[in-house]
């Protein structure tokens, strides 16, 4: 009787579990149970290995539209949206010279819901350049990039060069003559060195611009090699790599507590809501996490009464928000306007212009002058000069806030149109008058190198921002002028490039005018 | 933080809102999706292919075009269901952009026509259709259209048509509702070939017929008669319009200066691939209508210089009907890449056994080659901003010039003038070509080769010194004053020195040419006194001395 009720028992029990078994895989999954209380919410965040990159907290201050416009969550949403039709149409890409030209052509034509992807593809892709760049731009003018937020900077800056890299692999793969020749002149550039090395006479010797090409290209002209190459970059090396910063950027973010923010923040803010509980009520003096062991102030030291509400729902409603306004804007686009397609390579008729996908044209422009300093000199510059803001501008008046620092938004709108009319001035002179090269057709190439439309903007710009520090007493100026007028000539350059160059790169007003031979 | 739930809200819905359009799009409002709807019902809407992976091609034609689909039933008179026209290549083996052109992977009509920016082979034009054929096929032995025409008389003389039908006319009902023809339809037999002793086994059956058919539509045919039979039947290929573009082409010299397939001058560019080209790379500017490969050609043709600029092509003066022939043959100038296993019998001919696009006889070369620039028979052209062309069928000329001088003029060209080199390694033409052509400018004029010449080919001594200063007074005003040739042959020119005996200078000095513009010398004119043959040989010996400083 007692075996008869055990297994009675047992067996009941073995159905009880086996309906219990889905919730208790639930509850085995998500431990913290439903976030219905702050603690709940917070092991919301903590006990997931994808939410706990954010903080557990978010600032009240952080959630305004107007602090980051959510540029920084719409590169993601680019990218996210980038991955997954990237993903699906690598099911039917083929990466191999013409069968690759077909493979697009089948996308576009009779793969179900193909061509509408590949739309949202190059659409997202080229969202994804844009609101890095313009992140970046958020990012400068509220001194998101001071202590202690040089190292994420950092990163940032290697996310955009990611980014472009992502960029431009992908542009190579549909095989057609539009990418063709775009990753010519984009080799072309990559071999841009070579121009100093001819001109000191040691290309021979040393041929760096040759080596890089090589290294792109895999051969000498575009072709399989290099179209695997692009291919594994653009599908494996590169998305791993932005995996990993994007990683260390979003968590850097919460070690570095939170984003910045003004530091009358807390004032500005309208009364918190009495709901929401404060974790603070006073300033704590120090911390008590791994902390102990770790060496330095922790971020939470020294400040006041937190204004914060749990990142579960706040964050994440504001996150997701962010993520459906841009997929949005991709499908709108799609619909809109196909992804180019124009006819298959051919490496005997030249596009004329060739020019290399729009994010370059600024470059383009340049190395029209000159190869070795559009190509290499100039960006190496302004790379270097972007990592070294945080190193230069130690300052914190104005931090957090929109054009922060002595002159503010002034200073800005007249830095804008300084670097807005040094650039064209210099260009429209260029366009008109020629260069070097057209009244002396001898001078040597170095010449043209060290003086050109490129170094004399660069040039000016500089000059402008140090007159900014000594007029302002302040390094921030300085970093302002220059970041502005960097912006402006970015911008007008590859406008210019964009819209006005045709055959030969020749300026034109529109294409309507290009010569048909 | 409730402005956040909204843009949640909001955008997610704004997100559904356009995915059930692009669904929409996607799954009702493609056009093949359309028509294969309104043919076959909503159950069978399928992408529907013919796919020939020997020759690369995918072409989705069909999925419009649903009653060209192979195994599908054709709807009659549908304009899009209806069946494909019996022709001798079956779309079901050899697709339909191979003959058609357009972008078979397409599945939308502009993109599949190829009437899009980016796509470099636009479908033939209905008109053009037979253009298509050059894709793979190039027909041997076209000769010039007056030739052709003349031995489609001489067939039409001989009464071949009271039995057999070629290309829709003639042939003969059996009576007794017998069905059928009495002969074979010979509208492809260039292609596919006769027997040999055709005439023989005709000519038996007639001798041995009992009803009477071939007693009264059979007669014996002397063998010119027959030669010039054959010579037609060899054009009738399935292509009747497109043979008749080619004989065209062949009449009008165009390949004096244009080469197809390494045959032709050298002065206009290449037209082995002209039917491919991309009509976005060319200057449309002045193009009327459209701007397709068709009208720019047509336009060209009219007005040549002023669709390509600073083109020396003359202006024709064709007629309409011309320019439309002559367009399609162009067009089907296209010269496929595809795998050798595909190429027809004509094409493997020409390109790897040496046949001959062009008839071999000499009135079809000459009119192949030399017919632009020297005339229809020889009397030479006169062109707008060119040197007059010589008249080569002038008797004075024939009557002094020999084979080997024309032989040589022909082989080596005139360096630096307008006057192509036909040798193989230039013009492509070989020896026997060559000499059919002089004797055919030998029939022209009807003048025999100059018999009892000096045989040495150079035998004039005189005074170079005394030449000179006649020279100057005589011969400079038309020859340049160096013998550079402003209005008349170029006489410095080396190949001319070379090719030329000292007899054929003194003959021609002292006869002139009547009919143009060089006058005899041997009697005195209203503005020249005669010339001695002292005097015509120190002209000559000053002549010689361009050939002896050129050494």
């Amino acid at each position: 009787m007692s075996d008869q009720s055990r297994s009675d028992s047992a067996l009941r029990k073995f159905f009880t579990d086996l309906t219990r078994a889905p919730r208790r895989i639930y509850e085995a999954a998500f431990r913290s149970g439903a976030p219905v209380t702050d603690r709940t919410r917070s092991g919301f965040v903590f006990n997931n290995v994808f939410l706990h990159l954010h903080p557990v907290r978010t600032h009240r201050w952080s959630l305004r539209w107007t602090t980051t416009l959510g540029l920084g969550m719409a590169s993601t949403a680019a990218f996210l949206i980038a991955l997954v039709t990237g993903v699906l149409l690598m099911f039917y890409y083929k990466p191999y010279p013409d069968v690759a030209y077909n493979s697009i052509k089948d996308i576009h034509f009779v793969v179900p819901t193909g061509r509408f992807i590949r739309n949202i593809h190059r659409w997202s892709a080229n969202l994804m350049v844009l609101m890095v760049m313009l992140h970046m731009v958020r990012a400068f003018y509220t001194s998101a990039y001071r202590t202690p937020r040089e190292f994420n900077w950092l990163v940032g800056m290697g996310l955009l060069v990611v980014t472009l890299g992502l960029s431009f692999t992908g542009y190579l793969l549909p095989w057609d003559q539009l990418a063709y020749w775009a990753i010519t002149i984009g080799a072309n550039i990559a071999q841009s060195p070579r121009e100093l090395t001819d001109a000191l006479g040691v290309t021979s010797v040393v041929d760096v611009g040759g080596l890089q090409r090589q290294l792109l290209l895999g051969s000498d002209t575009v072709g399989e090699e290099a179209l695997i190459r692009f291919y594994l970059l653009h599908v494996m090396i590169l998305p791993l790599l932005i995996g990993v910063l994007m990683a260390v950027h979003f968590w850097r973010i919460r070690k570095d507590g939170g984003l910045t923010r003004p530091a009358d923040a807390d004032e500005r803010l309208e009364p918190r809501r009495p709901d929401v509980y404060p974790v603070f009520t006073e300033a704590p003096q120090k911390t008590y996490q791994l902390a102990a062991i770790v060496r330095g102030r922790s971020s939470a030291v020294g400040r006041g009464p937190e204004n914060t509400v749990p990142s579960m729902p706040h964050l994440f409603y504001a996150e997701l928000g962010v993520l459906m306004v841009t997929t949005l804007v991709c499908l709108a686009l799609s619909l809109a306007a196909d992804a180019p397609l124009k006819e298959l390579a051919n490496p005997g008729v030249p596009e004329n212009p060739a020019k290399a996908p729009w994010y370059f044209l600024g470059l383009q422009e340049l190395v029209s002058y000159s190869a070795f300093m559009g190509g290499v000199g100039l960006p190496a510059i302004a790379v270097i000069g972007l990592g070294l803001i945080p190193f230069l501008d130690r300052e914190q008046l104005g931090s957090g806030a929109w054009f922060g620092g002595p002159g503010g938004r002034w200073l800005a709108f007249r830095s804008a149109a300084f670097g807005l009319g040094l650039t064209l001035a210099i260009e429209v002179f260029a366009i008109r008058f020629g260069w070097i090269r057209e009244w002396y057709p001898h001078v040597p190439q170095l010449v043209i190198t060290v003086i050109n439309p490129g170094t004399i903007l660069a040039l000016g710009y500089a000059a402008y921002s140090l007159w900014l520090v000594k007029r302002y007493n302040s390094a921030r100026s300085g970093a302002m002028g220059l970041f502005t007028c960097a912006m402006c000539g970015f911008v007008v350059l590859t406008v210019i490039g964009t819209y006005f160059r045709g055959p030969n790169w020749g300026f034109f007003w529109s294409p309507a005018d290009w010569p048909t031979h | 933080m409730k402005k956040n739930k909204y843009l949640l809200l909001i955008s997610s819905l704004g997100v559904s809102a356009l995915l059930l359009a692009a669904a929409v799009d996607e799954n009702y409002l493609r056009g093949w999706r359309r028509v294969q709807n309104s043919v076959f019902g909503a159950n069978d809407v399928r992408l529907r292919q013919i796919v020939v992976p020997a020759m690369r091609t995918t072409d989705r034609c069909v999925s419009c075009h649903v009653g060209m689909m192979p195994g599908e039933t054709p709807v009659a008179k549908h304009r899009l269901a209806s069946a494909h026209p019996r022709v001798p290549h079956d779309p079901a083996q050899f697709g339909c952009t191979s003959c058609h052109g357009g972008q078979g992977r397409a599945t939308e009509r502009a993109d599949a026509h190829g009437d899009t920016e980016f796509w470099p082979e636009p479908m033939l034009p209905r008109q053009f259709a037979s253009a298509g054929c050059g894709t793979c096929h190039s027909h041997v032995q076209v000769p010039d259209l007056a030739s052709m025409q003349q031995s489609q008389r001489q067939l039409e003389r001989a009464d071949c048509l009271a039995c057999h039908r070629i290309d829709g006319r003639g042939g003969t009902q059996r009576p007794g509702g017998q069905g059928g023809m009495e002969g074979p339809d010979l509208s492809k037999i260039g292609a596919a070939g006769w027997k040999a002793d055709w005439f023989a086994r005709h000519l038996e059956r007639q001798q041995t017929d009992k009803d009477g058919v071939w007693k009264a539509s059979f007669r014996e045919l002397d063998p010119s008669q027959r030669s010039d039979i054959e010579k037609y039947l060899i054009t009738r290929v399935g292509a009747p319009d497109l043979v008749e573009a080619k004989a065209l082409f062949h009449s009008l010299g165009c390949r004096g200066c244009h080469k197809i397939r390494g045959v032709g001058g050298d002065d206009g560019p290449d037209l082995t691939r002209v039917g491919m080209r991309d009509v976005h790379r060319l200057d449309c500017s002045n193009v009327p209508g459209e701007h397709t490969l068709p009208n720019w050609l047509a336009a060209h043709f009219r007005w040549p210089a002023k669709i390509v600029a600073g083109s020396k092509m003359p202006v024709l003066g064709l007629t309409e009907s011309q320019i439309d022939r002559l367009t399609l043959y162009m067009l089907s100038l296209r010269d496929s890449q595809f795998p050798e296993a595909f190429w027809p019998g004509d094409r493997l001919r020409i390109e790897r056994l040496g046949d001959r696009e062009f008839a071999d006889n000499g009135v079809t070369l000459y009119r192949t080659f030399c017919a632009a620039c020297h005339g229809d028979r020889g009397e030479g052209r006169r062109y707008p901003d060119n040197v007059p062309f010589p008249a080569i069928a002038n008797p004075d000329f024939l009557a002094v010039a020999d084979d080997a001088f024309l032989i040589r003029s022909i082989t080596d060209g005139r360096p630096g003038r307008r006057m192509p080199a036909w040798n193989k390694n230039s013009g492509g033409l070989n020896d026997e070509e060559i000499a059919r052509i002089v004797q055919y400018l030998r029939g022209l004029s009807g003048t025999a080769a100059p018999v009892g010449q000096r045989a040495e080919h150079r035998w004039v001594q005189a005074d170079a010194a005394a030449g000179k200063r006649r020279f100057a007074a005589m011969c400079a005003g038309c020859h340049g004053a160096n013998g550079e040739g402003t209005q008349a042959p170029a006489l410095h020119n080396a190949s001319l020195l070379a090719a030329a005996t000292d007899s054929f200078f003194v003959e021609t000095i002292r006869r002139g040419r009547k009919g143009t513009a060089m006058p005899g010398f041997s009697g005195a004119s209203t503005s020249y006194p005669a010339l001695t043959q002292q005097e015509i040989e120190s002209v000559v010996a000053y002549i010689r001395i361009w050939e002896d400083k050129g050494r």
